[in-house]
């Protein structure tokens, strides 16, 4: 199955991005020197798509294991991080943190809170205070940015 | 050179080999990791500091090689198969010691190269223009096809995707913007630093799910021991063979580390005169292997510094971070930015030199780093990374980028595309749009000319050699045994 499917979604996302790139603007004949600003794109994906039909063909299929649960929970914390990252960066980090050490079976308190609230504290300070990076203000950030 | 430099360089060696003998985490991770903290410092402290952890995390997979049968690094893969066997025996200390002796000595052999080589082939590709470039660009996109874990049609795959990500953003000649989604962020194109925290940080934590490992056990070692007289006289040809090996097959664009040490492996079992001990203890096999992968670390760096092609995956990343810095490999760093060239060759010296004394005094204390359990190690990991993404360029935009660039590699992964190819594709693509545009430029649109210029015809040539090589020499070999077989 996956020997069709890959190759045809692959196809499927060039077969758009070539029809994103028929809309890019066009420079008129007079000033153009080189190429359009479609041709390489374009020639790129035609090549993507032309080897993803001999990967078809060619390719012998891999046998793998279905995904299991820590794969599909690690996947649905990351939406989680996404979501919770639009309140506050560090939150969403804190909460994923903690979050992924216990699925993956981490049961002591303070092994969580060294993951979810020890480690992004100091990165925190390494980064604001070490490289001057400036992080974005929300729920949490906003308590030492004032 | 300056006294906090040198206390930066035993830092990131120390660095290295924690990165190198911790579970999932090896010199590309590490280095693509260590970017983002590189940003605000000066461009050699930077540099020195990721071409550092490049040799010290290729020389530590060895450590845990040896001591619980797992690589650190791929690249050490080999030196599982005499190290263990030896380490089980009761021989764990000569073991790490002749992987420390071996390492040292091809590192140092392959920097001597790299100074020398570096600065010649530099010298040479001073007078290409832009269709030898595109040529040659090419060419080191083809070569991706032998790299990785995927099959050389899904390696092509992975690179033309890294070369399409490249042509988000502003079209170099005419500022028309491509693939931006009305996100002006994506105006100057995709970064690599996120992509490349994503594709090797964020999707190694989804490997690492799948495969929650169970118990691990330690080996005893009373005390790391040099090599005797009698292991040198056994393995100094191998040493030096190897050393060879692994810096040709660096300078050889796009491959590495693993590469070189399979190959000095089966060299050092095909030349040896005991090959029957080889994979039960061969104190040849572990010198061959690690000779091979640590000499590909300085071979690696020759075509990346002359010629702005990433000579393996970790010099990928530290082709990304020269270019952060403003920096511009290839034959124009020589002359008009030597002083940078030099900074990492001397640091990669300086690294070879220093983790002999790592390598000796702290291997059963760094070999315990792989106990840290997976389930702590990971969770800080991906907050290094999503800080890391975000810290270039401070846009939330490219903390979604890394974690989208994870899922993807993930996927990739686990559907045969490895990432590796798909790094260089990204970082290759800009160059070979630009130059493709100027060779067209150059030649008044008529793109054929470009195959009448000897040099950029010879590239062409190595490149169709280097994607259908392999199938046409099958070919022949099949029909050689067919034909002596008489069937």
């Amino acid at each position: 199955m996956a020997r069709f499917a890959v190759p045809c979604g692959t196809i499927v996302f060039c077969m758009l991005a070539y029809w994103l790139s028929t809309q890019f603007d066009r420079v008129p004949p007079i000033l153009l020197r080189g190429m359009q600003p479609e041709d390489f794109p374009q020639m790129v994906l035609l090549l993507i798509m032309a080897l993803s039909v001999l990967v078809m063909i060619f390719d012998k299929p891999i046998e793998h294991d279905p995904m299991t649960f820590n794969v599909w929970s690690s996947l649905g914390l990351f939406v989680v991080f996404a979501l919770l990252s639009r309140i506050d960066l560090f939150l969403g980090l804190g909460v994923f943190a903690g979050a992924l050490a216990y699925t993956w079976g981490e049961r002591r308190l303070w092994g969580i809170g060294l993951v979810s609230v020890l480690s992004p504290t100091l990165i925190f300070l390494l980064f604001d205070q070490v490289f001057r990076i400036r992080f974005p203000r929300g729920l949490l950030t906003n308590i030492w940015y004032g | 050179m300056d006294p906090q430099l040198l206390v930066l360089l035993f830092a990131a060696t120390l660095g290295g080999v924690i990165i190198g003998a911790l579970p999932g985490l090896n010199a590309t991770t590490g280095a693509a990791l260590l970017l983002p903290f590189t940003i605000t410092m000066e461009p050699i402290p930077a540099i020195a500091i990721l071409t550092t952890i490049y040799c010290a995390a290729t020389f530590a997979g060895a450590i845990t090689a040896i001591l619980i049968n797992t690589p650190g690094t791929s690249a050490s893969a080999t030196t599982c198969l005499d190290g263990y066997p030896l380490a089980q025996r009761g021989e764990a200390g000569r073991a790490l010691g002749m992987a420390t002796v071996s390492s040292t000595i091809g590192g140092i052999i392959s920097v001597i190269c790299l100074m020398l080589a570096a600065p010649l082939l530099a010298r040479m590709a001073y007078n290409f223009a832009p269709p030898e470039y595109f040529a040659l660009t090419v060419f080191g996109i083809s070569m991706l096809a032998t790299i990785g874990d995927g099959t050389p049609l899904k390696n092509i795959i992975a690179g033309a995707l890294g070369v399409l990500l490249a042509t988000v953003g502003k079209d170099l000649l005419t500022t028309v913007e491509r693939f931006t989604f009305g996100f002006n962020e994506l105006s100057e194109g995709i970064g690599f630093v996120p992509v490349m925290i994503g594709i090797f940080g964020i999707s190694e934590l989804l490997v690492q799910a799948e495969q929650l490992q169970g118990e691990r056990k330690l080996i005893e070692m009373k005390a790391i021991k040099l090599p005797s007289r009698e292991d040198y006289r056994r393995v100094w040809k191998t040493i030096l063979r190897s050393s060879g090996i692994g810096t040709f097959i660096g300078i050889l664009p796009a491959e590495g580390a693993t590469v070189a040490s399979m190959i000095g492996y089966n060299e050092a079992r095909r030349w040896s005169k005991t090959p029957e001990e080889f994979g039960k203890g061969a104190i040849e096999g572990i010198a061959g292997s690690e000779a091979a992968n640590n000499a590909a670390t300085g071979g690696a760096m020759v075509p990346t510094l002359a010629l702005g092609i990433p000579g393996s995956p970790t010099a990928a990343v530290i082709l990304a971070g020269l270019m952060i810095h403003g920096l511009q490999p290839g034959p124009t760093m020589f002359t008009e930015q030597a002083e940078f060239a030099y900074a990492i060759f001397w640091a990669m010296l300086l690294v070879n030199i220093t983790f002999i004394f790592v390598g000796l005094f702290g291997a059963k204390i760094f070999a315990r780093v792989t106990f840290v359990p997976v389930q702590i190690l990971w969770p800080i990991v991906f907050t290094f990374s999503i800080v890391g993404a975000y810290a270039l360029d401070q846009s939330m935009l490219d903390v979604y980028i890394a974690l989208a660039s994870g899922v993807i590699g993930y996927f990739m992964r686990r559907f045969g595309y490895s990432v590796v190819p798909l790094a260089i594709g990204l970082i290759l693509g800009g160059m070979l749009e630009k130059r493709l545009g100027q060779s067209l430029i150059m030649l008044d649109d008529q793109w054929w000319l470009m195959f009448a210029r000897p040099l950029s015809l010879l590239f062409f040539v190595l490149t169709i050699l280097a994607l259908f090589g392999p199938f046409f020499w099958r070919l022949f070999t099949q029909r050689d045994s067919i034909n002596s077989t008489g069937k």
